[in-house]
């Protein structure tokens, strides 16, 4: 028996909206862990979620229907994102090349896009804040973004991440090319800013000056905020799917559709994302945070990466 | 546009090359003395470790003699030395410079990428290995440069011109690696004489200005 293209194109947009909570799960006992306290069950997302959905939403008064619709494109960008990357194949899908990497991008950013727009309309200062923030450091983080792509490009000719990782099996030598591995690095940096790890961002505190992600979402409610707050757990996993099975560790995908090889890449896949995790766990609580200010000189280091991977591999061969 | 993968060895003296440059470009961020002399040191057992595998895979056992020298020295006498005087002058950062950190990595990175185009565009090519691993030398170089001229204290100063030398070494292992020992050993010889021209410097300067800040060096008349 096997599972047909379509059948398996589901469980990767399925794989990432149900096991993503998981992942923060996860991701926050280890955390909890690290900070010498219990933490919460790994299970407690998803029971945050199911209380979300059950309560009332209110809006504030005067805020258009940006306010509400936002969450839903949000969703369903975070949705749309699997189909176009390697969650659990190594072959393409039907509609994964609907979209290469920079379409991936857009529809990253298109939902990031529309949480900021339904912010500002609220006319709460804290969110218009929290929205100001992240998209001006997700144009600072841009360029890099660019850079790591320019790379793609070089290594494999095309823009296609199941084609980079395709490459990145084949053989030992690419592994070990200094552009992909500086590329994977600045991806990585990129990857712990747009997560709010650091440099200045705290993930999961209540302080204001540390949430800026969270700033955002703080005006909706009940099964809108649980829409946000599981799109931003989609968001991470997502992020965290194209730094190992397109870029780092692209291995354990399935071959084929069947059953157990598709068991197999979901297992894996989820604790690859587990170990990421943790790693990410281990760099932000050994770190300081950094002054808002001083978050150029993260993106410097991060830009610096990709800047030479591109650089290493134009003029250089490597 | 693809370009095609070099070969695994080439592969890995290639990021070993890059890895020193990075270390060369966290001098740049490096705040406080200490860290930078720390940031040497591990940048000269990088570039070691370069020589231990460029001398393993090409079978010339000169170059491991050659990486325990270098690490012997460069990974802890003159850390060692530099530490000392360090502490005895009683200052824990750097002069501040010129440029704000992301803009001094920005001017250094612009001056590396100039390194590694100078390389690919002068034609340069070692056997078997890709011009990135020279492009990394180059950009050592140049980025060490940057280092001295935006960094306004001594202790700055000496140690973007001892990793200049890591930059050297980093080209002479891949151009000349069947230079005689002697030669090699006769740079390293070289960089003990300028770890001891920088310490008497250092003191001097120390003992005369109360600082170790170049600044008011520019005050001074006959």
């Amino acid at each position: 028996m096997e599972f047909s293209p379509v059948a398996v194109q589901a469980f990767q947009v399925g794989t990432i909206a149900l096991c993503s909570p998981g992942v923060s799960g996860v991701i926050a006992k280890i955390e909890a862990r690290f900070q010498g306290r219990r933490g919460p069950r790994i299970l407690q997302p998803y029971y945050d979620l199911i209380k979300l959905f059950g309560k009332e939403s209110l809006a504030p008064s005067g805020s258009s229907a940006a306010f509400l619709l936002a969450p839903i494109v949000a969703f369903a960008c975070y949705l749309t994102v699997p189909l176009l990357i390697p969650v659990l194949t190594t072959y393409g899908l039907p509609l994964g090349t609907m979209g290469d990497i920079l379409g991936g991008s857009l529809i990253l950013a298109l939902a990031a896009f529309a949480v900021a727009v339904a912010a500002a309309d609220t006319g709460a200062p804290y969110a218009q804040m929290g929205s100001s923030r992240t998209t001006t450091f997700s144009a600072i983080t841009e360029p890099v973004m660019l850079f790591v792509i320019f790379t793609v490009g070089f290594l494999t000719g095309t823009d296609l991440p199941y084609k980079l990782a395709a490459t990145v099996t084949s053989s030992a030598s690419q592994v070990v090319r200094p552009s992909h591995l500086l590329a994977a690095a600045a991806l990585f940096l990129v990857i712990l800013t747009e997560t709010s790890r650091i440099p200045v961002e705290s993930h999961s505190g209540t302080n204001e000056f540390g949430m800026i992600e969270q700033a955002r979402s703080l005006e909706h409610s009940g099964p809108y905020a649980a829409l946000l707050v599981w799109g931003s757990a989609m968001k991470q996993m997502i992020l965290y799917t194209i730094l190992l099975n397109v870029f780092v560790a692209p291995w354990g995908l399935a071959a084929s559709g069947k059953p157990l090889l598709v068991a197999v890449a979901i297992v894996t896949l989820v604790a690859k994302c587990c170990a990421v995790g943790f790693f990410v766990t281990v760099i932000d609580n050994s770190f300081a945070k950094l002054r808002l200010f001083k978050i150029t000189e993260f993106v410097a280091a991060a830009f610096l990466l990709a800047v030479l991977a591109v650089l290493t591999i134009y003029l250089g061969g490597g | 546009m693809q370009v095609v993968a070099p070969s695994t060895v080439n592969g890995v003296a290639s990021t070993i090359a890059v890895l020193v440059l990075l270390v060369e470009f966290g001098m740049l961020r490096a705040g406080l003395l200490r860290s930078q002399v720390r940031l040497y040191a591990a940048q000269s057992l990088i570039a070691s470790l370069l020589a231990v595998f460029l001398g393993v895979v090409r079978h010339e056992p000169e170059l491991l003699i050659l990486a325990g020298l270098s690490i012997a020295l460069k990974t802890v006498v003159v850390p060692l030395v530099v530490l000392r005087l360090v502490r005895q002058s009683g200052t824990a950062t750097t002069g501040s410079g010129i440029l704000k950190p992301a803009g001094a990595a920005l001017v250094a990175l612009a001056v590396a990428g100039f390194g590694f185009f100078a390389v690919g565009r002068s034609g340069l090519r070692v056997d078997g290995l890709s011009p990135t691993v020279l492009g990394s030398a180059v950009a050592i170089i140049a980025v060490a440069f940057v280092l001295m001229i935006i960094r306004n204290d001594v202790v700055s100063q000496a140690v973007g011109f001892f990793s200049l030398e890591n930059g050297v070494s980093v080209a002479s292992l891949v151009v000349a690696a069947g230079m005689p020992l002697i030669l090699e050993v006769a740079f390293l010889f070289d960089l003990l004489v300028a770890v001891v021209v920088f310490g008497v410097l250092m003191r001097v300067h120390h003992e005369e200005q109360s600082t170790l800040s170049t600044a008011q060096l520019t005050d001074l008349r006959g």
